[in-house]
């Protein structure tokens, strides 16, 4: 398959390893996931609430597994002259008119119409041919040598279309294009489609690919994702931090905050230079990690308790 | 095949997992990669092969947690492994010895293997849990079992007496895991077996009989119904005379003339989505079924773009907006109930009901539009007119009327049913989601 060396995959914790010193820390659901996808060659469907590193464990296991990243974001209308291929229409263009002359010296030269077709017949095909393709993201992740790691982003946003025709990709790496014939992937890629749950994917798709459902995390691997991704912060303001973020999550808000909410909240706290959690300081960064007017109402109305709850677990 | 996982895949398949052939594979290649020795990494990597929703994750980790519990023959006090003495030699049965060695783990796998023998996985209803436990035991050999019971008590001798008692014990101790084991399965395949009966039950019970408490898996079927109703509407490009220029056409189709442009070609989405109006009787004759037309309703209103949706009793009035803004409950309850709406619950009145639709949204009709109306026609002896239902009739692509009483009551008392039945393109029997289904295929396949 990839040309990647054997130990980097050679087991779950290998992958977790790595995975770490690229600045994401997997758990173990999210690195034996990783693990089988490598050892069989399937593609990961990501699920989970909007930003606990869906689209981060892609990234990362492309620079870990040092591929090329190539990444297609899914929209509804996406179609495949966008996310497959697409002619070079002005260069074709371009080329017919440059090459008018010498055409027509071809068809010239020949008395008989049906022979200057003939003729003709001989030379149409290079119009159609790959110097004449614009390789879009699907097409330029099966053609890599060496392999790459290959994200279709928010794949629920896309039409039920557009999904059925990710099925022949999916399953067997190629693609089909009338003009040339079936293109096959050279090196097969990592496929991670991420998914936010906007609608239910179809069961074909499901089939294809092993199924990878990242919640939000318990305290301990948030506390650890805060360490790696915030080094200046200082172990009793994270370990405080995470506590009022955790407690936020339980109560009914219209978007619970994600780890990239807690990460930007834990850099702000660095640049304003707070050794430890108090009221004023939560109340004025709500913002970084609250966005809606209510769920701030909501958290403003228990602030104190919440404040407090979360210096003591935090055991001081 | 791999067995154990084999007797796992049926059970989650039991549960409601849908799993497919090629998902066996992967699970197959996975254990051969992962092996059974890690238990939590087997969990999350079957979970990934396996599992692919949120719900099939929920009972993916029960089945699991089920199905891979090791705990049997547990020694019921610590002290019950070392306190006999070596078997006498006379005592040659392999089932004796076992218990008596105390043994879990060879205990439990002569238990799964009497379970495969007794073909435990087709275990299906809480009536064959004894007769499936008798029929295990027996292939463990409890019959040489008893006897050698038996024959020791005859014997009389005081060691004989001690070994009987202990071998008494045992077996208790033997009947109690096996019962378990036996009930751990039926729980693995009974939800199943329910769950597939509700759903036929459901299916083909009446509407009107239906509980409140079946309104989550009706919600469900429905929702199934309707999308499926969606997807053969969905949208296609259309080539068209005017619209925006389809430029890969354009030039695909110029090249042959030397790349002039000069016969352009255009794109034009067509949405191909029913346009509907329904209208639906809410009175008290038709109360119970109601609530499940409304869950219907509710699931169309969700799904189909260009939707009105009318309610009537006394008068008509629109109550589109209700849907679009509230949960499924909350809107069928304001509805049913008709709180805060300007809707008369008075006696049911269609006469004044059409002329309100006349009068304010007849325009809502066109060529385009399927007319929708669910009701039972029982206008308390009060005058009927035809004339709006005509218009109506006339004006629309085709007007449907579904009525939740069987056909031989139609025009029976109050019923103005056979008046109307000659202005509509389509009058059906409808109490049963069945018929739903029908009336969903009927909306697809009679396109003009």
């Amino acid at each position: 398959m990839q040309n990647i060396p054997e130990e980097k995959i050679a087991s779950p914790e290998a992958i977790r390893k790595g995975l770490q010193d690229n600045g994401y820390v997997a758990s173990r659901p999210i690195a034996t996931t990783v693990f089988l996808a490598c050892q069989l060659g399937k593609p990961v469907l990501i699920e989970g609430p909007a930003g606990v590193g869906k689209t981060e464990l892609a990234k990362t296991a492309a620079s870990f597994l040092d591929l090329p990243f190539i990444r297609l974001q899914s929209y509804e209308g996406l179609d495949e002259s966008k996310a497959l291929y697409e002619w070079k229409y002005g260069k074709q263009l371009l080329y017919t008119q440059l090459l008018k002359d010498k055409l027509d010296s071809i068809i010239n030269r020949e008395n008989g119409f049906s022979e200057s077709i003939d003729k003709l017949h001989r030379y149409d095909d290079i119009f159609f041919s790959r110097h004449f393709l614009e390789p879009r993201p699907l097409l330029k992740a099966i053609q890599q040598e060496q392999g790459a790691v290959l994200l279709v982003d928010e794949i629920d946003k896309s039409d039920d279309e557009f999904e059925a025709f990710l099925l022949e990709l999916l399953s067997d790496f190629q693609v089909s294009i009338p003009e040339i014939g079936t293109v096959q992937a050279v090196t097969k890629p990592f496929v991670f489609l991420t998914s936010n749950n906007t609608r239910e994917l179809s069961e074909a798709l499901k089939r294809r690919c092993l199924h990878l459902f990242i919640p939000f995390p318990d305290p301990a691997l948030e506390r650890n994702i805060v360490r790696i991704r915030v080094p200046g912060i200082s172990e009793r303001l994270g370990r405080q931090l995470i506590a009022f973020i955790q407690a936020v999550r339980q109560l009914e808000v219209r978007k619970a905050p994600s780890i990239s909410e807690t990460i930007d909240w834990a850099r702000v706290m660095l640049v304003l230079h707070a050794d430890q959690l108090n009221i004023d300081l939560v109340r004025d960064t709500l913002n970084v990690f609250l966005k809606f007017e209510e769920d701030i109402a909501v958290v403003t109305e228990r602030l104190h308790q919440l404040t407090s709850g979360a210096v003591n677990a935090a055991g001081d | 095949m791999d067995r154990v996982l084999g007797d796992f895949i049926t059970s989650l398949r039991h549960a409601g997992v849908r799993i497919s052939i090629s998902e066996t594979l992967d699970a197959l290649q996975t254990v051969q990669l992962i092996g059974y020795g890690d238990r939590d990494m087997l969990n999350h990597s079957l979970s990934a092969a396996l599992a692919k929703s949120a719900r099939e994750k929920e009972i993916f980790v029960r089945c699991f947690d089920h199905f891979f519990s090791f705990d049997y023959f547990a020694p019921a006090e610590p002290a019950a492994r070392a306190r006999q003495a070596p078997a006498e030699p006379a005592v040659d049965a392999s089932l004796m010895q076992m218990l008596l060695a105390g043994d879990q783990a060879v205990l439990f796998m002569a238990m799964q293997e009497a379970a495969r023998a007794a073909n435990l996985m087709g275990i299906q209803f809480f009536t064959q849990r004894s007769s499936f436990t008798m029929r295990i035991m027996n292939r463990m050999g409890v019959q040489g079992l008893d006897s050698m019971i038996q024959q020791l008590q005859t014997e009389g001798t005081p060691a004989a007496l001690g070994q009987a008692a202990a071998l008494e014990k045992a077996r208790t101790f033997l009947v109690d895991n096996v019962r378990r084991y036996v009930d751990q399965q039926l729980s693995l395949n009974m939800p199943s077996a329910t769950e597939d009966l509700l759903m036929s039950y459901l299916r083909h019970a009446k509407l009107s009989t239906l509980e409140q408490q079946h309104l989550q898996d009706m919600h469900v079927i429905i929702q199934r119904m309707v999308k499926r109703l969606n997807d053969l509407h969905s949208r296609r490009k259309k080539t068209a005379k005017r619209g925006q220029l389809d430029f890969k056409k354009t030039l695909r189709h110029n090249i042959t003339y030397q790349g002039f442009l000069f016969d352009p070609k255009w794109k034009k989405k067509k949405i191909d989505r029913p346009d509907i109006v329904v209208i639906c009787d809410i009175s008290r004759s038709v109360m119970r079924t109601v609530r499940f037309l409304l869950l219907f309703l509710y699931g169309l209103n969700k799904a189909i773009a260009r939707i009105r949706t009318f309610i009537l009793c006394s008068n008509l009035i629109e109550v589109t907006s209700i849907f679009d803004e509230y949960p499924v409950e909350v809107a069928i309850e304001k509805i049913r109930l008709g709180a805060d709406l300007p809707i008369l619950m008075g006696r049911t009145d269609y006469d004044q009901s059409f002329r309100d639709f006349r009068e304010d949204y007849m325009g809502s009709v066109s060529r385009k539009t399927t007319v929708l109306i669910l009701g039972d026609a029982r206008n308390n002896y009060a005058e009927a007119q035809t004339g709006v239902v005509k218009m109506i009739y006339e004006r629309s692509k085709r007007l449907i009327w579904l009525n939740p009483e069987t056909p031989s009551f139609w025009g029976t008392g109050d019923s103005e049913m056979k008046k109307y039945t000659p202005f509509c393109s389509v009058v059906k029997e409808c109490n049963t989601l069945h018929h739903l289904a029908g009336v969903v295929t009927a909306l697809i396949h009679h396109r003009h």
